[in-house]
């Protein structure tokens, strides 16, 4: 294996040049036609234009990435997330045209993708399940009969899902049917797969999640788990690890679980088994990502490894570098996705062009970003710019390296989710660590105020006044203009100015 | 020069004078400081230093304070006044035309037209970055005109749908 062809876009596609770069092998980016002068396009060695920019005619168009490596002489293909990452018949397209996929086999993609499947495996296998169908439901008049034989509130789910799309919770049999066509109707243009099942919507849950690694050697081992509890709308918004709610002891049964359940379906590569984790401790099972996650650099942080290398050496036959043995987490690790989306208007996603970008830097803080000055943030893909990551050595410390990254973070041009990170690391709740998946919920009307403190004001108010001076001393008077007349020169006009003042 | 600044639905006079501004009359030493190729300009300001990524717009300025964008209104005092003079104080559109908040593709169109609609109920369905965003009304009433069909594609700013007032 001597070059990998990376076939995503964005801040993961950047990811995985650089673990190719560090392990010696080449990298292909692929890019649509939005995308030309995309950072990751920038970073590889090579790169192929895949098509017009909708993703069905680029990032999804399995035929050209397949000419693409083929072309660029490609040995293996990374899926990154998003796009084509859990489509079993992906991984089996790349496989039957003698590449090697790097991620988990085909089979395993498949069993994990069909939610209801994986649940009746996971049960199977002795993992904790939430009560609910195994089945897909044919209708909404199925999904109400499911909804009030499991008990409400119910989860409508996308039977083909992922990432909070095609979910929808249910408190009565009216809403029940309105969630199912949402459901529905989100799943098959998210998926192109409109089946749902309901589950138990289980209350005040946690999201816990637990890392794991498999390779050829028969080596399947745990990473600890991370907490993704500040969600808006099932997206996660904030992830840590580990995670305030889980001890030793709950992190080695989790584990032990999350093992099970990968070595059920023949498990290779890194994967995510995600967890609800209850107020009393119970955890049941989610489903499996069967792919590296958004949120993988938190794991990487607190346990000192770099997933991406794990999978590229895992491809490519050999053995894991992690030790065989549980490990333990050093410190804390806090991810905060930075997004296109105006968090004071209901995190309505915006588009534009970054006019200015400087990514905060120091001791403790990693930036892995998709964009740079003059990237153009479209409608076409997700709304993830970047992700900002700190750690420390206790929990506390690490929320205060965030605090300090977020305060150098500047991103001109477009609204982004930055102030709403900055207000959670002050907030009591998130700060205390006692925390659900109802948290935002619970405190984001406060916490969005969209009040500005009166300091600020005086010192807004002063900068835009100074500014806006300083523009119309350099600017030549509209008069001079309008009149026909020749125009003063600037320099004389701002000469005069500045000697009126009595400046330099 | 003295300007009327105003933020949000705050309104305060800044005169500028060399290194002082009058903050509603209250002097203060001020400097601003552009920094070279970037929308950053560093605020002294008694001696403390912040600084602020800040762009122009047509009256006014955009200024990123802790993360978030302030749109902030710089008039001068005669532009001010003529403004107040020929009444163009921002009077917001009488009836609710609600608007697309953002590019996107209409999935679906959750109303009628005379159909009474509550505070808060949806009215649109719009899909932008493969998530789906109900358009939600600001405030009761009934649904006037419908703009848009599913299926449709709109541009920032499009009309959706109009909510007004209960006829008779």
């Amino acid at each position: 294996m001597r070059r990998v062809l990376v076939a995503n876009r964005g801040e993961i596609a950047l990811r995985i040049i650089r673990a190719c770069h560090e392990e010696g092998l080449e990298a292909v980016a692929v890019y649509s036609e939005a995308d030309r002068v995309c950072p990751h396009v920038k970073a590889a060695d090579a790169a192929v234009e895949l098509g017009p920019a909708p993703a069905r005619d680029s990032y999804l168009n399995v035929e050209r990435l397949l000419e693409a490596a083929a072309q660029t002489g490609a040995e293996a293909v990374h899926p990154g997330y998003g796009f084509l990452a859990e489509q079993a018949h992906f991984a089996n397209a790349v496989e039957q045209a003698g590449l090697v996929f790097i991620g988990p086999p085909p089979s395993a993609i498949q069993m994990m993708g069909e939610k209801t499947e994986a649940r009746r495996r996971m049960r199977a296998a002795g993992v904790p399940i939430v009560p609910g169908t195994t089945e897909p439901v044919a209708d909404g008049e199925a999904a109400l009969r499911a909804a009030e034989e499991i008990g409400y509130p119910v989860l409508l789910k996308a039977a083909a899902g992922g990432g909070g799309k095609g979910m929808r919770v249910a408190h009565s049999a009216k809403e029940v049917h309105k969630g199912f066509t949402h459901a529905a109707s989100e799943a098959r243009s998210a998926f192109g797969d409109d089946s749902i099942y309901l589950e138990r919507f289980v209350q005040r849950p946690r999201h816990v999640e637990i890392q794991v690694l498999a390779d050829r050697f028969g080596h399947t081992i745990h990473l600890g788990e991370r907490e993704c509890s500040v969600q808006r709308r099932h997206q996660k918004l904030i992830e840590e690890s580990p995670s305030a709610a889980v001890d030793l002891d709950l992190r080695l049964r989790m584990g032990e679980a999350a093992v099970r359940a990968a070595q059920s379906v023949g498990y290779l590569s890194a994967g995510t088994v995600e967890f609800l984790l209850d107020p009393q401790g119970k955890f049941y099972f989610l489903e499996m990502n069967t792919r590296l996650q958004v949120e993988h650099p938190v794991t990487e942080l607190v346990y000192g490894v770099d997933l991406v290398r794990e999978q590229l050496r895992i491809a490519a036959g050999e053995p894991m570098t992690c030790p065989g043995r549980p490990m333990r987490p050093r410190g804390h690790a806090i991810e905060c996705r930075i997004t296109s989306e105006d968090p004071f208007a209901d995190f309505l996603p915006a588009t534009g062009r970054i006019e200015y970008l400087h990514p905060p830097s120091g001791p403790g803080v990693r930036w892995d970003g998709g964009v740079e000055t003059g990237s153009e943030v479209s409608l076409y893909y997700d709304s993830l710019v970047g992700k900002l990551i700190a750690w420390g050595e206790t929990r506390e410390r690490s929320i205060r390296r965030m605090r300090r990254a977020l305060d150098e973070l500047v991103i001109a041009g477009i609204p982004t989710s930055q102030p709403f990170h900055r207000r959670v690391m002050e907030e009591a709740e998130f700060v205390s660590g006692e925390y659900d998946v109802g948290y935002l919920d619970r405190v984001g009307d406060a916490l969005l105020s969209p009040e500005i403190d009166a300091s600020e004001l005086e010192q807004v108010a002063i900068a835009a006044a100074l500014a806006e001076d300083e523009a119309r001393a350099a600017a030549v008077p509209i008069a001079g203009g309008t009149d026909g007349g020749p125009a003063e020169s600037a320099w004389l006009q701002m000469a005069r100015l500045r000697a009126l003042r009595g400046g330099r | 020069m003295r300007y009327t600044v105003s933020i949000a639905d705050r309104t305060v006079q800044v005169e500028v004078k060399g290194n002082t501004v009058l903050l509603d009359g209250r002097p203060i030493r001020a400097t601003l400081v552009a920094i070279p190729r970037t929308p950053l300009r560093q605020l002294v300001v008694n001696g403390q230093a912040r600084t602020f990524a800040m762009t122009r717009g047509t009256d006014g300025w955009k200024v990123q304070c802790a993360g978030r964008w302030w749109p902030v209104a710089v008039l001068d005092e005669r532009t001010r006044q003529v403004r107040e003079l020929t009444g163009q104080r921002a009077k917001h559109a009488a009836g609710g035309l609600i608007k697309a908040p953002m590019p996107g593709l209409v999935l679906r169109v959750e109303v009628e037209v005379g159909q009474r609609v509550e505070q808060g109920a949806g009215l649109v369905v719009l899909e932008a970055m493969k998530m789906e965003n109900e358009i939600k009304t600001p405030g009761p009433g009934v649904v006037q005109a419908i703009h848009v069909a599913a299926g449709q594609a709109v541009e920032k700013g499009m009309p959706l749908v109009a909510v007004g007032e209960q006829e008779g």
